[in-house]
């Protein structure tokens, strides 16, 4: 039986520049259904780029856009759910009318586009504010009601530009149940930000850009795996059992910090053994394959790039 | 322009029902008639209620030869001859002052004339009258005692016929002569309804155009600043959003002209039992809808390349400025309508719409200049949308320091994206 992955986006080989400026650089990857897709980059890196050419705002000046298969057209745009960088809504509107605006101009018929807004509306608490002009609400709901701007229409994908900029702790998390559970119902979500702490525990892949051009590209583990210098932290119950550690074979160097000890492995010990072995010489607390936070990454990949 | 008119039709709607229910629009829309109103049909009929009202004049003739008749009948003034009221004054002679003066305390009289001796020398009679009924109807009364002066003085003197000349030397009528050599006479309304109406049409046109097509400059000027524009991209291509809003306040402005010209005619049939032509209404609505096509792709434009509302503003200050010329120099249009200025004035697509107007109400213009001014209003139209489209499309979302006009130009005939 053959598994057939679904691509969302691809992009092939896709250069961009503005007034004689590359911005983008023979950028190629491609977005699996189903997935939360990460676009890290610094700023100036040319994620917003990238993000309006997804949208058909911008059109390269070569290589080859594919949404849902296809050539990005009218239909498709209509899938496509997004919150920009920048927010920005209709200040003197009714949240109601707004809403049902923005979701007929995604093709849906003004009826559905009321239940849509109304059962939103509800499940994020503000259906009391429904015919408040925007500009009437705090700024919390006003970022929710972007948010809810970006899906009301039910997008296959979802493209979230900074989605947890200026949002309080509660907001946030509201945010990140929401984009967790559209994962879950099968929805495709691209998601730009600088914040790496939601990024590593979100993201399934990553694209990161600099420059315009691509550095790092892959599964979030097998990126961390690769960047990691493979070692391992153990804690002991008790001091003593230290010197278990000299009793195994295969350690290349150790690292002591009291009762936590760093061990790096030789090549080809892997960590299973080491434990295996550790368990039965000494009490544990904590046995933990260390790898490096995707954040330690981007700067690194950063200051590497900028030595060059 | 993907499936038109769906993604179109609903900006179009959006932006028309946004600004009707502008403050803005609902004053401009419904207090230009209310004035309108104010100004040709208020005075019309409280001079019709004072016409109605018959009154006594005492008089005290200090030089004994002037020959008051019993009454009179005072005819008010009025624009159209057979609308004109009359009402009878009734001339009521006094020995002295204090008689008079009395006799209009007590009510019988509603003002006195004192003629003094000297008459004929300072030719000043004095009108007493109390002050809270100083009305119209006084000032009236100085052509009717013209009359009898003049008549007091010349009776024996002259002949009848003479003496009606003095009294009323010139009547003067005017006259149309058409093509074909016949002529129609024009009378004051018929004089108003060719210049006047015209001129308060090109008005108009002038204020609804610019407040329908500012309604578009502060439309896009604003969604840019509040950078939702980005959301809207995302949904609808560039030509949707400037063919919506361009349809959307063009019907915005359309129902405001169809509301003010039927105030006028309302208006001034009430007032003046004028209509005005079909064919000037005709032309009054194509040259408002391609002279808003014109002004509305301008302002979007505009309202694309610049970063803020003010400074969109002060940019489009200067296309208004070019288009207020006809009402800027309708004087010289109304004296001169067919000189090369006003011929000029009149095809300039800037300001043909409103120069047209002023024109045709003042002179018969040639139907070849009317149909030269449509024809190059059309093309300008088409190439400034073109134009704009393309700057819609490349500036749209480009937000901070406003692009060099080097760098506009280029992609003006570019239109990258």
């Amino acid at each position: 039986m053959y598994l057939i992955l679904m691509h969302t986006i691809e992009f092939e080989n896709v250069s961009k520049s503005f007034s004689e400026k590359s911005v983008l650089e023979d950028i190629s990857f491609s977005v699996r259904q189903g997935e939360i897709f990460g676009l890290l980059g610094p700023n100036g890196a040319g994620k917003t780029t990238l993000i309006r050419l997804l949208l058909d705002i911008i059109r390269p000046d070569s290589g080859e856009i594919r949404i849902f298969g296809d050539f990005l057209s009218p239909a498709a745009k209509n899938r496509i759910g997004y919150l920009p960088e920048e927010r920005g809504l209709y200040k003197k509107t009714r949240l109601l009318d707004m809403l049902v605006y923005l979701a007929q101009l995604k093709g849906i018929p003004k009826k559905q586009a009321h239940l849509n807004a109304e059962s939103l509306l509800k499940s994020l608490e503000l259906d009391q504010y429904r015919n408040k002009k925007v500009e009437e609400l705090s700024k919390g709901m006003q970022q929710k009601v972007q948010f809810l701007s970006a899906i009301i229409h039910e997008p296959k994908l979802l493209i979230l530009d900074e989605p947890f900029s200026g949002l309080d702790p509660v907001n946030t998390k509201t945010v990140m149940t929401r984009i967790l559970g559209l994962r879950a119902a099968g929805k495709t979500i691209i998601l730009s930000t600088h914040m790496m702490e939601q990024a590593q525990s979100l993201c399934d892949r990553i694209l990161m850009l600099n420059k315009g051009r691509r550095v790092l590209y892959g599964p979030v583990d097998d990126i961390r795996k690769e960047r990691g210098n493979n070692s391992l932290i153990v804690e002991f119950a008790e001091k003593g059992d230290l010197k278990a550690i000299r009793e195994i074979s295969g350690i290349k160097k150790v690292i002591e910090h009291g009762k936590l000890v760093e061990i790096f492995p030789e090549e080809g010990i892997s960590a299973q053994i080491l434990l295996e072995e550790l368990v039965q010489k000494a009490n544990l607390i904590r046995f933990e394959k260390t790898l490096p936070s995707l954040n330690e990454i981007f700067i690194q990949t950063l200051e590497s790039a900028s030595n060059e | 322009m993907n499936n038109f008119p769906g993604k179109t039709f609903i900006v179009a709607r959006h932006e028309f029902l946004k600004t009707i229910k502008r403050k803005e629009f609902i004053f401009m829309t419904f207090l230009f008639p209310l004035l309108f109103a104010g100004i040709t049909i208020l005075p019309a009929v409280l001079s019709g209620m004072n016409q109605a009202e018959d009154q006594k004049v005492g008089y005290i003739d200090m030089t004994g030869s002037l020959g008051f008749p019993e009454s009179i009948q005072s005819k008010g003034f009025s624009l159209e001859p057979s609308e004109a009221k009359t009402s009878v004054v009734e001339f009521v002679i006094y020995k002295d002052i204090s008689d008079a003066r009395q006799a209009l305390q007590a009510g019988q009289i509603s003002s006195y004339l004192v003629i003094h001796e000297d008459f004929l020398k300072t030719g000043t009679i004095e009108l007493y009258s109390l002050e809270k009924e100083a009305s119209m109807q006084n000032f009236e009364l100085s052509a009717e005692l013209s009359n009898i002066v003049i008549t007091s003085l010349l009776k024996d003197k002259v002949d009848e016929l003479t003496l009606n000349r003095i009294r009323d030397p010139v009547n003067i009528r005017f006259y149309n002569v058409g093509e074909s050599g016949e002529s129609s006479e024009q009378g004051i309304a018929d004089i108003f309804a060719s210049f006047g109406l015209p001129f308060l049409t090109a008005f108009l046109l002038f204020f609804s155009i610019f407040s329908s097509s500012g309604f578009l400059l502060r439309g896009v000027a604003e969604e840019k600043e509040n950078r939702i524009i980005e959301i809207l991209l995302s949904s609808v291509t560039p030509s949707e959003i400037l063919t919506g809003k361009i349809f959307g306040l063009g019907a915005v402005g359309l129902l405001q002209v169809v509301i003010w010209l039927a105030a006028i005619t309302l208006g001034s049939g009430y007032a003046l039992t004028v209509k005005i032509e079909p064919v000037t209404l005709f032309l009054a609505i194509i040259y408002f809808i391609f002279g808003f096509l014109f002004f509305a792709s301008v302002m979007a434009g505009i309202g694309a390349v610049t970063s803020s509302l003010q400074e969109s503003q002060q940019i489009a200050g200067f296309f208004t400025f070019v288009a207020a010329f006809p009402l800027i120099f309708m004087q010289m249009i109304v004296t001169n309508p067919d000189s090369l200025f006003s011929v000029f004035l009149s095809l300039f697509p800037i300001s043909s719409p409103v120069a047209m107007l002023a024109r045709m109400g003042t002179t018969s213009v040639p139907l070849y200049q009317i149909l030269a001014s449509i024809f190059i209003l059309l093309i300008s139209v088409y190439v400034v949308i073109l134009l704009s489209s393309r700057l819609f499309r490349t500036y749209l979302l480009m937000y901070g320091k406003r692009p060099k006009v080097k760098e506009i130009w280029k992609n003006i005939w570019t239109g990258s994206r």
